[in-house]
């Protein structure tokens, strides 16, 4: 090894870093990049197997039903509230506060994930009857796969955080884990709009 | 960050290096193996994993080289022989190329950089581990007479339920969606390692080209795969639980899947050749004595391929009868792309030109990959013509072309990266005599097998038949390529026979056999587990050229725990100190849940319900923090 | 221009190189271009290279002299700029070809129908009067001098339509319906093959395309309206019943008898075609009896199965066939 002079002396570095500067962010970022390209593919599928039927619905298809998604949407927007301030919560090292937000966004997010069942249901479509409800169900379940997965890391965390053993390192864990909750929560309102409005005018 | 130049000069800080390697070291043993989270250990088993698969896949080159090289020849039914080209073509692309660049990649970068290993070691061995299975899952089910055998594009609807009942379909869309999961947290893991972990002091501007590579390819990867990622699991769907996505008849579209392939299909082409620009770009630098004329050049166009290619999948459909002007569209995007390829080549030439060049057998492998490149670059603007396209698609005209693109503009690279960083990955030199031949067989063979395919494609020959028939006169032709087959072969058993001696006797390679510039080469060949003592601190583009004696370092990570030093994005200025995993089972077991989930899948959609909760139980079990520690004994790097 | 290596036999015409209509002459022209300027690229980018390389192959004397940089720059640049001029070049050559290719076949064009299937070709020559539509599989008669549209569409799986003396390919796709046109210039037999990976038997499923005087295309298609020959030879009617009784019937037909499925070839004409399976073999008697008695060993993987006749049937069969011109 080539010997090497001592320059500088790094351990007065801060070990727990919010945002860009820690490397989980940056990770989450690039699952969100994957996440969002699946999703964007389902769009762009749906609006390609469009070009195939002359009504969209097809015939002897009935248009999605709005209530239950609409609520799903609303929930999913109101949701960013209590994420938010847990978030701002663990920039403060305030503890107290993240695990409030993280009880909140657990329930939040089984109720959702109960609704999501619900909202195949208003579709009025089955999967394997036409093109238009494949493409239809996949975007649901594309999302749906992000909700569960979202659902199970904000509970663990959750968990994670009303233990003793919690550190500062979970609380900038925790404010990762919200910037993913925000790509979820966020990416769902032009999805709604895709699967559950435009049969209405397109 | 306290810059403290009063402190030196430096000691040889055997004390910390011993704490070091307690701390880094890989755990003895099968269980060590199975745990490791050090880049170098998991970056060689997916060298070594990626060059099996390269051998496998070199071996149905030649069955299927055996077959053509006669017309009417019954060595192969079509069956068989439909299941060789589509498991060469899979392997070579998804088992071979793209994970073997991006191997090297897990290996040499934190190295370049100056770091310790990567941002995300266990997503590392997790990426690794569902590689393997999902290449063991498809040979293990070509053994089984379950080969895919539509093509590694897999066209709907001869893909489809209807036209290939059975599981071999089946089988391609799965180990598809493995070996794209292990590219993409390969490319999670590149990005983050090379923004965040770079030594400080080597701001963007001051990486290696090679790194630049590596960078632009992640990307490529991250914005590519998901789409293969996502049509194969439509395919699946079609095939599980009969969706329509492709059925016509129920307003799905075969064009979709083209679409939706070839966007991901053709920057792949691109992902496999962009980190063997930056190979050749390392080698250029350290066989000329020369820094890489046009740095900026070359960085900006690299970035620029790595833009262009997304925007020409439609070359690859120009016969499917897409509107004339959309198609002239991709025509003036595909011959694009060969003006920063251009660059690139001018610029090596122009620093060969004002260097001294050693003729060393890396730097052969260069000259031979010019060659090469250029006349597989030819032929890929002619083929970006609509009209001439619509002629020799599909033919062995563009078997040619792709061939002399990929391994003359990919696998020479990759084989001169070979024998370039073997010393520092092995600590031996490989035999440069025996690499002459080697360059010389594979050079001479290459040739031989593909030059004459431009004739057979011109002269009509379509691709993917198993046989021609007598009086098409595509015999001699064929014959001749299949002597071509033979030289590789020759050419690769001698790589081999290298690999294997030089691993035994070859000569000690020291830190820096070559005198080249890049910080892998100031540490010791093999680098120890926790990479570098210090943190070395950059000052230039050629870190070692321009320091001839002590590197400067940082000091101040504690020795006692897997402490790594972040930098910030563009400057690279120390910003924080993050505490590293240490060897953990939960990876492997991920990547088990994984294989559970996806092979169940292709039998009963009820595959999710015992996968899903598995793989979601493993995670957990990965993420959960162990071995919290309250009261810790701080130990720290000594300062002299 | 040529590769080095042309020369080699081709039995029919079936090549890029070979053009036989304007729109394939279009793209050789194109490919002669291109050829050529990539010959000498190639030339300069390997000569230059070379003597970079050779300049100073390993000399150890250091001498960077950073006025040479100035004329590398220079060099590079232009290189990059002629790079980028030829280019261009090509872009409007291939742009002004695809135009020539694509422009309006014009009124007097022939229409006909080709249906791609695994593994063979089904051709129609449709009229205003159904009664006069022709079908008839993997030979297509054009006469010479007259524009052809071909409709291009797949029962099965996507196919691709290419004679490549006579035109660039395009894609049969289920669901797509596609066309292309071309205009032969000189009478001949073309080769075309399927172009598009279709499953076990794309590397069989050849047709021929017979370019012939407009006079002689008229009789042809004449005498392929006209229904199946009534048998008179006792042999021959005893192979129409053996047709008729057996598996035949229930994949091709043969117009004026019941047969009438469309799964497999029209045999109607099947002695007036030179080929069977799909462009696979002369249409002689041995091979007409070793296709009927085991296809499979000839396309494996072909759908149609294999026959057991009598030697006798077998016998009363092929000389029924023979009197289907």
């Amino acid at each position: 090894m080539r010997p090497m002079r001592v320059v500088a002396d790094v351990s007065g570095l801060p070990r727990t870093v919010f945002g860009h500067r820690s490397l989980m962010w940056w990770g989450t970022l690039g699952f969100i990049v994957i996440e969002g390209s699946t999703l964007f593919i389902c769009v762009a599928s749906y609006f390609y197997l469009r070009r195939n039927f002359s009504t969209w619905p097809p015939e002897h298809v009935f248009r999605p039903a709005l209530l239950i998604p609409t609520v799903q949407a609303v929930l999913m927007l109101a949701s960013n509230i209590p994420m938010r301030w847990a978030d701002r919560a663990s920039s403060r090292m305030d503890i107290r506060g993240v695990r409030n937000g993280f009880l909140v966004c657990s329930v939040l997010a089984v109720i959702m994930t109960v609704l999501r069942w619900f909202e195949f249901k208003s579709l009025h479509v089955r999967w394997d009857s036409n093109a238009y409800g494949s493409v239809a169900w996949a975007t649901l379940t594309a999302h749906g796969t992000l909700l569960v997965l979202e659902m199970a890391e904000t509970i663990a965390f959750t968990v994670l955080l009303f233990k003793d053993t919690a550190e500062d390192r979970d609380l900038a864990g925790a404010s990762d884990n919200a910037l993913y909750w925000y790509f979820m929560t966020g990416v769902w309102i032009p999805l709604y709009v895709v699967v559950f409005l435009s049969p209405y005018f397109m | 960050m306290p810059i403290d130049v009063g402190r030196r000069p430096s000691v040889d800080h055997e004390s910390v290096r011993l704490r070091l390697e307690e701390t880094w070291h890989q755990p003895p043993g099968l269980w060590g193996w199975l745990t490791s989270v050090d880049h170098k250990s998991i970056g060689k088993r997916y060298i070594v994993t990626a060059m099996v698969f390269f051998l496998l896949g070199g071996l149905e080159a030649g069955v299927i080289r055996a077959q053509l090289a006669r017309p009417e020849n019954t060595l192969l039914g079509p069956d068989a022989y439909n299941q060789f080209f589509t498991m060469h073509g899979m392997t070579m692309m998804f088992l071979f190329a793209v994970p073997v660049v991006t191997a090297l990649g897990l290996y040499l970068v934190p190295l370049m950089i100056g770091a310790r290993n990567l941002a995300f070691p266990r997503l590392n061995a997790y990426g690794y581990w569902v590689y393997l299975a999902g290449g063991l899952f498809l040979y293990i089910s070509f053994f089984l007479n379950t080969g895919p055998d539509t093509g590694w594009f897999s066209y709907v609807p001869l893909a489809g339920p209807e036209f290939s009942p059975g599981k071999r379909v089946d089988v391609y869309a799965q180990s598809i969606t493995f070996t794209e999961i292990a590219a993409l947290v390969a490319a999670v893991e590149l990005i983050v390692t090379i923004f965040k972990n770079r030594a400080p002091g080597m701001t963007l501007n001051r990486m290696p080209l090679f790194v630049w590579a590596m960078l632009v390819q992640a990307f490529m990867v991250l914005f590519a795969m998901p789409w293969i990622a996502t049509v194969t699991q439509l395919l699946a769907m079609d095939r599980l639980v009969a969706t329509h996505f492709f059925n016509p008849a129920e307003g799905g579209d075969a064009l979709l899947w083209q679409h939706l392939f070839w966007f991901f299909g053709h920057p792949e082409v691109y992902i496999i050749l962009t980190p063997a620009l930056g190979f050749v770009s390392m080698i250029v630098t350290t066989f000329t004595r020369r820094p890489v004329y046009g740095y900026p050049a070359m960085v900006l166009s690299l970035l620029s391929i790595g833009f262009l290619s997304f925007g020409l999948w439609v070359h690859h459909m120009f016969a499917t009868g897409l509107p004339q002007l959309g198609q002239s569209f991709f025509t003036a995007a595909s011959m694009m792309i060969a003006i920063p390829s251009g660059i690139q080549i001018f610029c090596w030439i122009a620093t060969i030109w004002s260097g001294r060049p050693r003729f060393s057998v890396p730097f052969l492998f260069v000259l031979g990959f010019v060659v090469l490149f250029v006349i597989g670059g030819v032929t890929g603007v002619m083929v970006a013509s609509v009209s001439f396209d619509q002629q020799v698609h599909d033919t062995y005209f563009v078997v040619a072309h792709f061939h002399y693109v990929l391994v003359g503009g990919a696998v020479f690279p990759l084989l001169g990266a070979f024998y370039y960083w073997f010393p520092k990955v092995t600590g031996r030199m490989l035999d440069e005599r025996l690499g002459d031949w080697n360059f010389w067989l594979l050079f001479i063979g290459a040739n031989l097998t593909f030059f004459p395919m431009h004739q057979l494609g011109l002269e009509g020959m379509p691709r993917r038949v198993y046989t021609y028939l007598q009086g098409t006169g595509w015999g001699d032709l064929n014959l001749l390529a299949t002597i071509g087959a033979v030289l590789i072969v020759l050419g690769m058993v001698l790589f081999l026979v290298n690999v294997v001696m030089s691993l035994r006797r070859g000569a000690l390679a020291g830190d820096d056999p070559w005198g080249a510039d890049t910080l892998e080469w100031a540490t010791t060949s093999p680098p120890p587990p926790y990479n570098f003592a210090y943190i070395p601190v950059v000052e230039g583009r050629a870190p070692l050229w321009e320091q001839s004696g002590e590197l400067p370092a940082v000091a101040g990570l504690r020795t006692d725990v897997r402490d790594v030093l972040l930098t910030t994005m563009l400057d690279a200025e120390p910003d924080s100190v993050h505490r590293h995993p240490v060897p953990t089972i939960w990876p492997l077991l991920a990547a088990i849940a994984t294989t559970i989930l996806f092979v169940t899948l292709i039998f009963t959609p009820w595959g999710a319900v015992i996968g899903a909760p598995l793989l979601l139980l493993s995670l957990l079990g990965w993420g959960w923090p162990q071995g919290r520690e309250h009261h810790e004994e701080v130990m720290v790097e000594q300062q002299g | 221009m040529r590769l080095a290596l042309a020369g080699s036999f081709v039995q029919q015409p079936h090549s890029v190189l070979n053009p036989a209509s304007p729109q394939a002459r279009l793209v050789d022209r194109l490919w002669d271009a291109m050829y050529v300027t990539s010959i000498v690229v190639f030339i300069l980018v390997v000569a230059a290279l070379l003597w970079a390389a050779f300049r100073h192959r390993d000399s150890l004397e250091q001498a960077d002299d950073p006025a040479q940089r100035r004329p590398l720059r220079t060099v590079v640049i232009l290189a990059t700029g002629l790079t980028a001029i030829i280019l261009f070049v090509f872009l409007i050559f291939d742009l002004s070809v695809g135009r020539a290719i694509t422009t309006n076949p014009g009124n007097d064009a022939l229409q006909i129908r080709v249906t791609g299937h695994q593994w063979w070709w089904e051709v129609q020559y449709r009229d205003s009067l159904p009664k006069d539509w022709v079908t008839t599989a993997n030979e297509i008669h054009i006469p010479v001098g007259r524009p052809v549209v071909f409709e291009l569409r797949s029962a099965d799986v996507i196919h691709s339509f290419w004679p490549p003396s006579l035109s660039p390919k395009r894609d049969q796709i289920p669901g797509n319906p596609n066309s292309l046109w071309f205009r032969a210039d000189s009478a001949g037999v073309y080769r075309g093959q399927c172009a598009e990976f279709c499953g076990y038997q794309h590397a069989k499923m050849a047709f021929l395309i017979v370019a012939e005087p407009p006079g002689e295309f008229a009789t042809w298609l004449a005498g392929q309206r006209d229904t199946a020959a009534t048998p008179t030879d006792a042999s021959a009617r005893r192979g129409k019943a053996v047709f008729l009784a057996s598996s035949c019937v229930m994949c091709h037909a043969i117009s004026g008898t019941p047969a009438g499925s469309r799964i497999g070839p029209d045999l109607t004409h099947l002695a007036s075609r030179r080929t069977i399976a799909a462009g696979t073999l002369p249409n002689t008697r041995g091979n007409l009896a070793g296709w009927i008695l085991d296809a499979q060993a000839i396309k494996p993987g072909v759908k149609m199965p294999p026959n057991r006749l009598s030697s006798a049937d077998l016998h009363a069969l092929l000389v029924y066939l023979e009197t289907l011109k």
